[in-house]
């Protein structure tokens, strides 16, 4: 059976003439939550929630491997969210809004204010991933994020962004 | 039995198989037995929108055990006991039709919620997800 995502018009335009990615379609989504999921579950041995957003920030799809928290699934949407929105991934955020390293960081103190910005929507814990077009390298080019929620340390929610990251190239 | 993610995804799967044949774009929710979200997909050609309202609609069917479209007479005024506090139930209640209740016997199991298309074809999609969980897909 095909795999049901979309229009084959839709699905065409996804791609450049160099076979980059330009847009994130439902498949590709499918694959990466499928990858993650199971990166989650066999390799990091908690089961996670793990979500794909869109440029507009629109959640793709959203999946809760089986024994994750009910509550992971919103964070994990949050966390994808917020990398597209502020072009960088979530940890990042995490050390600008953290006062102990703060001034280590070119910005200072004064990015401590972006903390429960967008009516507490922007999430500054690790785990969410901007997906950038490739060849490109500033923040206008974000085309997707990836985010997961789930793990008790916040470097493995991050690691099972990142494995199903690398599946949207496998 | 239970809605596991594998099921789900299944569920997913042939529902959206159900929308392309109709010729609309869809999203799709399944929540599981005590109403949380397992998992939710848009198709290419839906509207950001519809993925929460497809979670709604899901949310609705499971915690009032009936499609979504028969709460609305809860809140008909002419109606004994009639009135709804929308800002409850964590937002999530919605009186629009496309959200069915996943039962097995006389206990549900879970909820699935589609949102896309008209009312008719929203249900028609639910049925074939429904139908899913008995026959699982092909990979």
């Amino acid at each position: 059976m095909e795999e049901v995502t979309g229009l084959a018009t839709e699905r065409e335009t996804a791609f450049d003439q160099e076979g980059h990615v330009k847009r994130i379609t439902l498949g590709m989504a499918r694959k990466m939550l499928e990858a993650a999921v199971r990166y989650s579950v066999e390799i990091v041995g908690f089961p996670c929630s793990i979500a794909v957003v869109d440029a507009a920030g629109g959640v793709i799809a959203v999946h809760r491997a089986d024994g994750a928290p009910p509550g992971t699934v919103d964070i994990a949407i949050e966390k994808a969210w917020s990398a597209v929105v502020m072009g960088m991934p979530t940890l990042m955020l995490g050390r600008f809004i953290d006062p102990r390293v703060a001034t280590t960081v070119p910005l200072g103190t004064h990015a401590i204010g972006i903390a429960n910005r967008h009516r507490g929507r922007l999430c500054a814990i690790h785990g969410g991933i901007p997906i950038r077009e490739v060849g490109t390298s500033l923040g206008l080019d974000v085309i997707g994020g990836i985010g997961t929620s789930g793990c008790p340390s916040a470097d493995d929610d991050n690691t099972v962004s990142q494995a199903g990251f690398s599946a949207l190239y496998d | 039995m239970h809605i596991t993610l594998d099921t789900a995804r299944d569920m997913i799967r042939a529902g959206m198989g159900e929308a392309q044949r109709l010729g609309n774009a869809c999203s799709i929710a399944i929540v599981d037995e005590n109403g949380w979200l397992v998992a939710a997909e848009r198709m290419e050609d839906a509207l950001i929108p519809t993925l929460d309202i497809a979670r709604d609609k899901a949310w609705t069917a499971f915690a009032f055990k009936m499609p979504s479209s028969e709460i609305g007479r809860f809140g008909n005024p002419s109606a004994a006991n009639a009135g709804f506090n929308t800002a409850n139930w964590n937002d999530r209640l919605t009186t629009i039709g496309g959200g069915l209740p996943i039962k097995v016997g006389n206990s549900v199991i879970g909820g699935v919620g589609v949102s896309g298309g008209t009312e008719k074809e929203d249900v028609a999609v639910c049925q074939t997800a429904i139908k899913a969980i008995a026959t699982p897909q092909p990979a």
